[in-house]
């Protein structure tokens, strides 16, 4: 598997950036050169390279901000999320550096050298189309990793009052790099910003308190904002977005006000880490993993540690987080035609027959997804169970998922 | 060619000789006029031939007097024990017949051709005669009607040109510049008569009736026409509208600099610089170079563009360094499609040309090619709604046949391989034949009725049937005399430098010829060299093989195939499906308890022994006894063959009739009735078999049997044996709740699903349509197993190659549910696509598509389908 993915200026051709991830060379000058030529070439013809199918992989040109042209190469992936990985590419672009100097592209080593910072948080998002690994912080492209716990309600009055405090609005909450709970108008934020604030705390691991001026692609793409990142416990941070007061100092001093009692709740919500789920959901023992979407919100719970203290049998877990994402990745997400890029020149014959359930067979595994509403699951089923039996549970599931009260998306 | 005189032993001395022209000149031949095969005036100077011969318009009945007059030719010749001596010297006739046809030959296409379009829309227009427009040309048809004509290409059509401004509202809109004017005051009306009917239109009192035969242009594309002549340019100019596009390009350094187009050895639709593809092939070139050198991913498949706002797929296929494109509208040919086309075509002009590089570089070849590629695209875009579709792309579309007509077809194919020629010469020991029959596949209305080629073979020429249109003008028209003859390129030979077999192929050459008649088409793969005579230079084909396959699917319409098959198509049996799907509940169960007509009826299908007697061919007493017979029964058909034989062949008749039994004909009225009759004709037959000494005997015997037995009561029984055929059902629950299914076996090139012409309802359709978009997802998901299993490649994505079942179930929209009249019904109806790999005993995949109410067991449907036949 390999994926390239290479950043050049539409009209000067100068190469910024190309990151690359798997068992590929280094992309050459000249290559990157020719790769330019043939997209500025077709253009000169009033043709557009939409797409390029090679074995097992395909070659993509997009043009972003009619400056940056994008060239994402990727073979034996997950193939199909290279326009989405070309999209949070380029957000995370204007994430970085805003888009107005992205536009204007005036100082091109100026802005390679700043757009080196985004490297992690660009490396995290290749990632999530090498279906080899299993990153910890980023799973899925387009989905924001989250944990369901019943403190969460609490949690939020608290992230309120902070984000209050600090004269900011956006506040959230994430324990392993999974979100537990966000201020009230955290979703105001797009799907695309929120995942990249959340790859941003991820990415300053280990720093107590630290800020970086960041620009929100669909909020405010031309003005910055300031992103504190706190810790607040071994692997809890707390994120807030707010302007270019207070001083960091400050905000050290309100973040221990705010969170000092509440630092039992925070325990005990790290409690359901690594399930993920609150126990009072429980699941049958033929169930390997579980992936729950909220579909509207972008987010998703996954476990692969269902029947409570089994650790001895986890060895095939990290499989199983790679097996699921395989299945929702290439099938399951057609059944929710929200969560696909929305173009105008893309066929809309595809949206024509959405699938409401979806399963694969395979002799070691049983994958079923529904959807009902809002909710989408995507279940990992033992070999042995029959077809009818899986969608009984997974319909199960989704029930008492969407009926539970201690679930708090 | 010195065999011609073993081969022929009883040829006349003077004719010894091995020279066609000159064997032309023995009196022998003038005798035989009627010999001479309709088609030999248009056989190539390469010797490939293309004739078509399409019955007009109107279904043609049996009784029909051109049609059998046809039938009489041929069958004179079958009858005809001299006829490899005529044979003979039709051959020389062919090559006179050549030289001196060739100008002539072309209006009398052109003629056929008009005849077909007969079905054509007619519009009458009716013009006072008080009116009278004022033309500068002074010219008569512009007085009297207000329009101008001019001629058409054939010389002889009169079309619409202009029409004056006075006169304009008279004739738009239902008259359009380019139709025809067929007829005055309803004469038929061309440019030789014209004048002449005008005159008569002045002195008429009456007013002027005008018919003018509509001519859509465009989405009316004749394949008929296609086939027979180069392509025209207005089709040619629909391609490049619709972006469709070949181009092959050498990217080798040295011919790049010596060829003028830069190194583009062909390109259509042309000219060059108004095709897309050829302007812009710097970018695909560039790219193809640049993936597999400096990527390190394969060498393109497909790129799908935007060019004029029309999303346009353009599909890479790279050759010894060259490179091959074509490109076609997204709209009508997908992503998915156009990769598996691509395909095709390629193994297609490897098939016609040994390679793909022979074939563009082949001298006078682009003419041949700019038909060829006329015809692939406008049989893709055009021809059939259909050719998108997944199972269009997949392979052959086999039909599950009963048994005993199974039989039938492969004993007919069967004894057409055989090439048992000991009724054409007593000599057998010196009869060196010109061909070996290595296969042949029998297609009847676009479905693969039997196979006896290698895979790869049939894989081959189906691809070349359904690219040339060939097929879908099999479904679409009622043909009346089909021949193609093409030197061939079989994928062994291509390849037998590359593997190293235990046997070795014959250094020979090959030809595939097809013949058509009805529905049916019979393609047969033949072999010279080896065994056979060597074929050296031009070869034309040759009228006994010809003849040969005619008379093998003539033998079909005898037994009353033709009719058996429109019926069983129609039947929908075997497997059963559910084609009203808005009558299911959703517990699976019928709303309507009068509509269960369609209950299994439980009788077994047991043919009677006379259809399996009467396959008996090339045995010329059988004809005989046939004919003989059939003159017993009056229909006006049957009279005509008497009449006609008891002029020319009395003898041989009676000689015949006299040798049999009087008892058996009936008995042959018995079984028909009476099955047990049937049974005891067979102990007698068995009794008879062990009482006669040899074999050839025995044959003699049987020919003469078979023959007692009425044609037409064989297609009675035929016919009234299918509504006695089990409906087959292979889902489980109390009503079918199948709506279709689609069994591939692709490494055959075949795949068996329901008879394309069963559809109805707007909920079946829109099943239907969500089941072959569902179809080609999962059948891409499932390749990465299958391409695992075959190649054992390091796969990328494990899990991917593990997958062996994908399903997937939809919900039917309220829209849909409405339009059907299914308003009440407020509860979801849903149904399932599934798609599973089966690997053994040999890899296939199984799509079906059922209702959600009843659980189905893919493994046990996939079971009983392949018990269906």
């Amino acid at each position: 598997m390999s994926v390239i993915v290479i950043a050049v200026g539409t009209d000067s051709g100068v190469p910024i950036f190309s990151r690359k991830r798997g068992n590929c060379d280094n992309v050459q000058f000249s290559t990157i050169a020719s790769l330019h030529g043939i997209n500025m070439f077709s253009k000169c013809h009033n043709l557009t390279i939409m797409k390029t199918q090679v074995d097992n992989g395909s070659i993509l040109w997009k043009e972003y901000c009619k400056s940056v042209t994008l060239i994402g190469i990727v073979t034996g992936g997950l193939e199909c999320d290279l326009e989405l990985l070309l999209l949070y590419v380029h957000n995370l672009m204007v994430f970085c550096i805003g888009k107005k100097e992205l536009e204007n592209l005036k100082n091109i080593d100026q802005i390679k050298r700043e757009l080196r910072q985004c490297y992690p948080i660009l490396d995290c998002l290749l990632e999530a189309v090498d279906p080899n690994c299993v990153s910890q912080t980023c799973m899925f492209l387009d989905l924001i990793q989250s944990m369901l716990c019943p403190q969460a309600q609490q949690l939020q009055q608290v992230l309120d009052s902070y984000s209050e405090r600090v004269t900011g609005r956006w506040a959230c909450l994430s324990i392993h790099g999974h979100i537990v709970a966000t201020s009230t108008d955290f979703y105001e934020l797009d799907s695309v910003e929120a995942k990249l604030l959340m790859l941003l705390a991820a990415s300053q691991d280990g720093a107590p308190l630290r800020e970086t001026p960041i620009y929100l692609p669909q909020m405010s793409p031309n003005v910055a904002f300031r992103a504190v990142t706190c810790k607040l416990l071994a692997d809890v941070y707390v994120l807030v977005i707010c302007g270019a007061t207070p001083p960091l100092s400050e905000i050290d001093e309100i973040v221990l006000q705010c969170w000092e009692n509440s630092a039992l709740i925070i325990k005990e919500a790290k409690l359901v880490h690594p399930r993920n789920f609150p126990l009072s959901i429980t699941f049958e023992p033929c169930i390997l993993g579980i992936l729950i979407v909220n579909i509207p919100k972008k987010r998703c719970v996954f476990s692969r540690h269902l029947a409570g203290n089994q650790k001895g049998k986890s060895m095939s877990s990290p499989h199983r987080i790679d097996v699921l994402r395989t299945f929702f990745v290439t099938t399951a997400r057609d059944l929710a035609p929200e969560l696909q890029i929305k173009e105008d020149d893309k066929e809309c014959g595809r949206s024509q027959c959405v699938p409401s359930e979806a399963y694969w067979c395979s002799e070691y595994h049983k994958w079923h997804a529904r959807r009902t509403a809002d909710l989408m699951t995507c279940v990992l089923y033992a070999p042995t169970v029959p077809i009818h039996t899986v969608r009984l549970l997974t319909n199960q599931i989704l029930q008492e998922i969407s009926t539970s009260k201690e679930v708090y998306w | 060619m010195n065999n011609y005189k073993n081969r022929l032993p009883y040829e006349s001395p003077c004719d010894s000789d091995n020279d066609w022209t000159e064997s032309s000149e023995d009196s022998k031949c003038s005798d035989s006029e009627s010999s001479v095969p309709e088609w030999d005036s248009d056989v190539a100077e390469d010797g490939e031939l293309t004739y078509i011969k399409i019955k007009p318009g109107v279904e043609v009945s049996d009784d029909n007097h051109t049609a059998l007059l046809d039938n009489c030719d041929t069958f004179k010749l079958r009858t005809d024990f001299k006829r490899s001596s005529t044979r003979r010297s039709t051959k020389g006739r062919i090559f006179k017949a050549l030289k001196s046809k060739k100008a002539r030959n072309k209006g009398i296409n052109a003629a056929k051709k008009k005849d077909s379009e007969e079905n054509n829309k007619i519009v009458v227009i009716q013009v006072s005669k008080s009116m009278i427009f004022t033309s500068d040309k002074n010219c008569q048809i512009e007085k009297l009607f207000g329009i101008s004509l001019e001629t058409h290409k054939d010389g002889k059509t009169l079309v619409v040109a202009d029409f004056l401004p006075e006169a304009k509202p008279i004739y738009t809109p239902t008259v359009k510049l380019g139709y025809y004017l067929t007829k005055l005051n309803g004469i038929d009306v061309n440019t030789y008569n014209i004048n002449n009917l005008l005159q008569r239109v002045i002195e008429d009192v009456e007013n002027p009736r005008l018919m003018f035969q509509v001519v859509s242009e465009g989405l009316n594309i004749d394949i008929e026409k296609l086939l027979k002549s180069a392509p025209e340019n207005s089709v040619t100019h629909i391609l490049k509208e619709s972006l469709c596009s070949i181009l092959y390009i050498c990217c080798n350094d040295v011919e790049f600099q010596n060829n003028d187009d830069k190194g583009v050895l062909y390109c259509y639709p042309r000219p060059l610089n108004n095709n897309f593809l050829y302007n812009t092939r710097g970018a695909y070139i560039t790219l193809n170079h640049l993936a597999p050198k400096s990527l390190g991913t394969s060498e393109p498949l497909v790129s799908t563009l935007l060019h004029n706002s029309t999303l346009v797929n353009v599909a890479y296929k790279s050759h010894n360094g060259d490179l091959m494109l074509i490109a076609m509208p997204n709209s009508a040919i997908d992503v998915f499609c156009v990769k598996r086309i691509i395909q095709d075509i390629v193994r297609m002009l490897e098939f016609l040309y040994g390679s793909l590089k022979t074939c563009f570089t082949k001298q006078k070849n682009v003419d041949k090619l700019d038909g060829l590629f006329c015809r692939i695209f406008a049989t893709l875009l055009f021809g059939n709604k259909r050719s998108g579709n997944f199972q269009e792309v997949i392979g052959a579309h086999a039909v599950s046949l009963p048994l005993e007509v199974k039989i039938q077809v492969d004993d007919a194919i069967t004894e057409l391989e055989a090439a048992d020629y000991r009724e054409w010469t007593d000599d057998v020991e010196n009869f060196q034949r010109m061909y070996t029959v290595i296969g042949a596949c029998l297609f009847y209305s676009g479905h693969l009725l039997c196979s006896h080629l290698q895979d790869n073979d049939l894989i081959e020429i189906t691809s070349y049937l359904k690219l040339n249109g060939i097929l879908q003008l099999s479904v679409q028209k009622d043909i009346e005399k089909l021949v193609l003859w093409r030197e061939v390129y079989i994928n062994e030979h291509r390849n037998q430098n590359k593997y190293c077999h235990e046997y070795r192929i014959p250094d020979g050459r090959w030809f595939l010829l097809i013949v058509g008649k009805g529905n049916f088409i019979l393609a047969t793969l033949m072999e010279a060299g080896g065994c056979t005579e060597d074929a050296i230079g031009v070869t034309p084909p040759s009228p006994f093989y010809v003849e040969e396959c005619e008379s093998c699917v003539e033998l079909l319409f005898d037994v009353g195939l033709d009719r058996y098959l429109s019926a069983w198509f129609k039947s929908n049996t075997q497997p059963q499906l559910q084609l009203s799907p808005e009558k299911l509940t959703k517990q699976g169960r019928k709303k309507d308890i009068s509509l269960k007509s369609d209950i299994i009826r439980s009788a077994t299908l047991k043919l009677s022994k006379s259809q399996l007697d009467i396959k008996r061919r090339h045995n010329s007493s059988e004809h005989i006894n046939t004919v003989d017979i059939q003159s017993a029964h009056s229909t006006s058909h049957h009279n005509l063959y008497s009449q006609w034989y008891s002029n020319k062949y009395r003898h041989s008749s009676v000689d015949v009739s006299y040798s049999e039994d009087s008892g058996s004909l009936k008995s042959t009225s018995e079984i028909s009735d009476d099955r047990i009759m049937g049974r005891r004709a067979d102990r007698e037959q068995k009794s008879r078999r062990e009482s006669s000494g040899s074999d050839s005997d025995w044959d003699k015997q049987d020919g003469s049997r078979s023959s007692n037995i009425d044609v037409s009561d064989i297609r009675k029984s035929l016919l009234s044996e299918l509504d006695k055929v089990t409906v087959h059902r292979v889902t489980a629950g109390e009503e079918n709740v199948l709506f279709h299914y689609i069994n591939i076996e692709s490494e055959r090139g075949i795949l068996l699903a329901p008879v394309s012409s069963v559809e109805s309802g707007a909920l079946y359709s829109y099943i239907l349509n969500t089941f072959r978009t569902a179809c080609k997802r999962i059948h891409e998901l499932l390749q990465h197993g299958i391409s695992f299993k075959k190649n054992h490649t390091p796969s990328v994505n494990k899990m991917l190659v593990g997958v062996k079942e994908h399903g997937l179930l939809f919900d039917v929209p309220h829209e849909v549910l409405n339009e059907c009249g299914v308003k009440k019904y407020q509860e979801p109806y849903s149904f399932w696509v599934i798609g599973r790999v089966i690997s053994e005993p040999e890899p296939r995949e199984l799509y079906v598509c059922y209702h959600d109410s009843v659980p189905q067991d893919l493994t046990e449907i996939a079971y009983l389908l392949s018990y269906a036949g």
